[in-house]
């Protein structure tokens, strides 16, 4: 699939050259991550919800600086702690648009709740969704399984003619998988448009950085596969978008793939069933440093400095700096809400699978 | 002028079939792709991809990495994204390397997805002992995939079917794990002439090797033959004994057993793999179930001993389900 239209002039230019707008459609996008999570967090803790929460909160900069460059027909591969990334793929291409090439808010909303709404019928739990028509690779539980399933993806792409690129998210944790390893020694080998994004949040559940990784960075691992690493502040959604933007157009120029590492922290326990242990493994103090660059708050001064947003501006909505259980409602712009409301409506409408289901799907001529 | 034809039509072995099978389909479908070790330029350890890299060319078959379950995660991809994948495990055995990926990403896909993602993938190797392999080349493993919900399971023992099961694996659209018996791949007793025409064996459809009244051996792969040679040796002693080919164990052509033990009354069932968890163990199992009115005797189990497979020839052979061991299982189940 090759869509070079007007609409994807836009992507890959470097963060200063977007449009003031383009710029605070990010910021928006940072509020719709976080607005989502705590969402979630509230409804989870009123009993509302089945599993486990796995909360993006601090890591929003990654996802939307990640995505924001993409075209409407690549592919990612989000993991457990990526939820919004499969609403927000495409959402540049326009927050109602049906026919937009990522998740509706709404399919997604009906997986978190389990019902029949959401692609897989909610047959896996919360985050191991995605979507071949909105080219989202399923996530499974084994962490780095799906990048060799990116590559194929990627191949096929190649082989019928498209440019498509493929972006992989990973916790640094899941980089000891030796297919991790695998996977992107066959990909070099071959120069596949596979971007491998690693959201270092420097915990794998209760194992720190130094326990699962021998380098000083992950970036580091790309010289044995003869690729870039680049490292970018996690914190920042426009680094995090330039350094992917790099790597997206060196992908889709045929020259092959590369590992981005975005350091960042990850706000809460691995789990939401984590969160009372998370604060016996882990410093108060060492939580406290990572969380003090909240990348709400990052993307705000960045706008301000550019003069795209007033100081005043930038106050109207708050939720940096905040915990699930002290934002409202108002600390986020309506339309925010608005569009987490409808997704929530749907989810709540749509009905329970019928328990027979359970038995269907095992072979292709099933149903 | 010479009297010597143009083209001698010559039968063919089951590796030669196989190859076949994957040069029609290939040229059948030009979204096929192959992927595994050393079947470019070398054409397999076995030879069952020679040729292809010539005809089809590197962007349809890949010279993959040491590295397995990268093989079928990547065909795992290509398939999700419309390919037909044929991925080689040299040997079977390696497919242990593979394992999650097989398990926990391909065969899982279509359920998942609720029918989103039907992955056409066909992982094929060489399986199978009595030839000296030891233990990381002999192995008959499976059952670890009938245990796996979302796979279907193939083991051929004639070219006929080899050719014709693979083909009908290639345009399933289902994972498939295809074993191969390595040792039937070249044995001249078994060749075939094969249809000139396109044609496919289905899949869950066991054949009747040999019809019988009193007895009724059942099995698959090379043991089809063990149990061919047992028919004719009790033959000779006035026992009709008819051999059931399962073909494909999952799914599983559970009536055919059935219909023969309506006549027989008496089964033997073999596989050459351990026998805990075994699939002897599950067709047993089934007749136990569903076929118990018509048994005159205890089912009985020939399998291989709870054991890895040993290097050396004796220790090979004591191991392993043989003629003599199936011809005893047979007596001990007439006699009963």
């Amino acid at each position: 699939m090759k869509a070079k239209s007007a609409k994807d002039a836009h992507h890959g230019l470097p963060s200063g050259k977007l449009t003031p707008e383009e710029r605070l459609e990010a910021l928006r996008q940072l509020y719709l991550a976080r607005y989502f999570d705590v969402r979630l967090i509230k409804e989870k803790k009123r009993g509302r919800l089945r599993g486990t929460l796995y909360s993006s909160h601090n890591q929003e900069a990654v996802l939307v600086g990640s995505l924001f460059g993409l075209r409407p027909y690549d592919w990612i591969s989000p993991i457990h702690r990526d939820m919004p990334a499969f609403f927000l793929k495409d959402l540049r291409s326009g927050w109602t648009d049906p026919n937009r090439m990522g998740m509706s808010i709404e399919e997604v909303c009906a997986q978190v709740w389990g019902k029949v709404g959401s692609p897989g019928r909610a047959r896996d739990n919360w985050s191991h969704i995605g979507s071949k028509r909105a080219h989202i690779i399923h996530s499974t539980s084994m962490l780095a399984g799906t990048i060799p399933v990116a590559a194929g993806a990627v191949l096929a792409d190649r082989l019928n003619g498209g440019d498509a690129v493929v972006l992989t998210y990973n916790g640094e944790g899941s980089t000891a998988q030796g297919i991790f390893h695998e996977a992107i020694n066959f990909a070099a080998i071959h120069k596949l448009p596979v971007i491998t994004l690693v959201e270092n949040n420097q915990w794998a559940y209760g194992t720190p950085y130094e326990l699962g990784c021998p380098t000083k960075d992950v970036a580091d691992r790309a010289k044995g596969y003869g690729i870039p690493g680049v490292v970018a502040d996690g914190q920042d959604v426009f680094d995090v978008y330039d350094k992917v933007m790099v790597a997206v157009d060196y992908a889709r120029a045929g020259k092959g793939p590369s590992i981005v590492e975005c350091k960042t922290y990850r706000a809460y326990g691995h789990g939401d069933h984590d969160d009372d242990r998370a604060a016996k493994y882990r410093d108060p103090k060492e939580v406290a440093r990572g969380r003090k660059r909240d990348p709400i708050a990052v993307a705000k001064a960045r706008l301000i400095s550019l003069g795209d947003l007033t100081k005043d501006e930038a106050d109207k909505y708050r939720p940096e700096g905040k915990n699930a259980s002290e934002v409202t409602d108002e600390d986020f712009p309506p339309e925010v809400v608005d569009y987490m409301k409808k997704g929530i409506e749907f989810a709540l409408e749509s009905p329970l699978p019928d328990p027979v289901e359970g038995g269907m799907w095992v072979f292709r001529e099933d149903v | 002028m010479s009297a010597i034809p143009e083209q001698i039509e010559l039968p063919k072995n089951y590796l030669s079939a196989i190859k076949e099978a994957l040069d029609e389909e290939m040229a059948r479908n030009e979204d096929m792709i192959c992927l595994g070790e050393d079947i470019g330029i070398l054409g397999g350890a076995f030879g069952v991809t020679e040729g292809l890299l010539a005809k089809y060319g590197k962007h349809r078959v890949y010279d993959m990495p040491i590295a397995e379950a990268a093989i079928v995660g990547v065909a795992t991809g290509a398939a999700l994204n419309g390919k037909t994948v044929m991925a080689e495990m040299q040997f079977i055995d390696f497919i242990s390397c593979g394992f999650d990926q097989i398990v926990n990403m391909l065969a899982t896909y279509h359920y998942r997805t609720a029918g989103d993602v039907a992955p056409g993938v066909v992982i094929r190797g060489p399986a199978g002992a009595y030839g000296g392999g030891a233990l990381y080349h002999s192995q008959m493993n499976e059952a670890w995939f009938c245990n796996s919900p979302g796979l279907k399971v193939v083991c051929p023992s004639t070219p006929y079917d080899a050719k014709g099961l693979m083909k009908a694996c290639l345009r399933d659209q289902n994972p498939v794990v295809f074993f191969e018996i390595k040792e039937l791949y070249r044995k001249r007793e078994i060749e075939q002439f094969l249809p000139e025409e396109d044609y496919i064996v289905p899949l869950g459809k066991a054949a009747v090797r040999r019809e019988g009244t009193d007895l009724t051996l059942v099995s698959y792969g090379q043991n089809v033959w063990h149990c061919l040679t047992v028919a004719e040796t009790l033959a000779e002693e006035g026992v009709s004994a008819e051999v059931i080919d399962l073909r494909t164990l999952v799914p599983l052509d559970e009536d055919a057993v059935f219909a023969s033990l309506e006549k027989t009354n008496r089964v033997v069932v073999v596989n050459e793999a351990p026998m805990t968890c075994g699939f002897a163990g599950e067709v047993v199992a089934r007749i136990c179930d569903k076929a118990f009115p018509f048994l005159d005797a205890p089912p009985v189990r020939v399998t291989r001993m709870d054991t890895p497979v040993p290097w050396v020839k004796p220790l090979e052979t004591y191991v392993l389900p043989s003629v003599e061991k199936i011809l005893d299982a047979s007596r001990r189940v007439l006699r009963y």
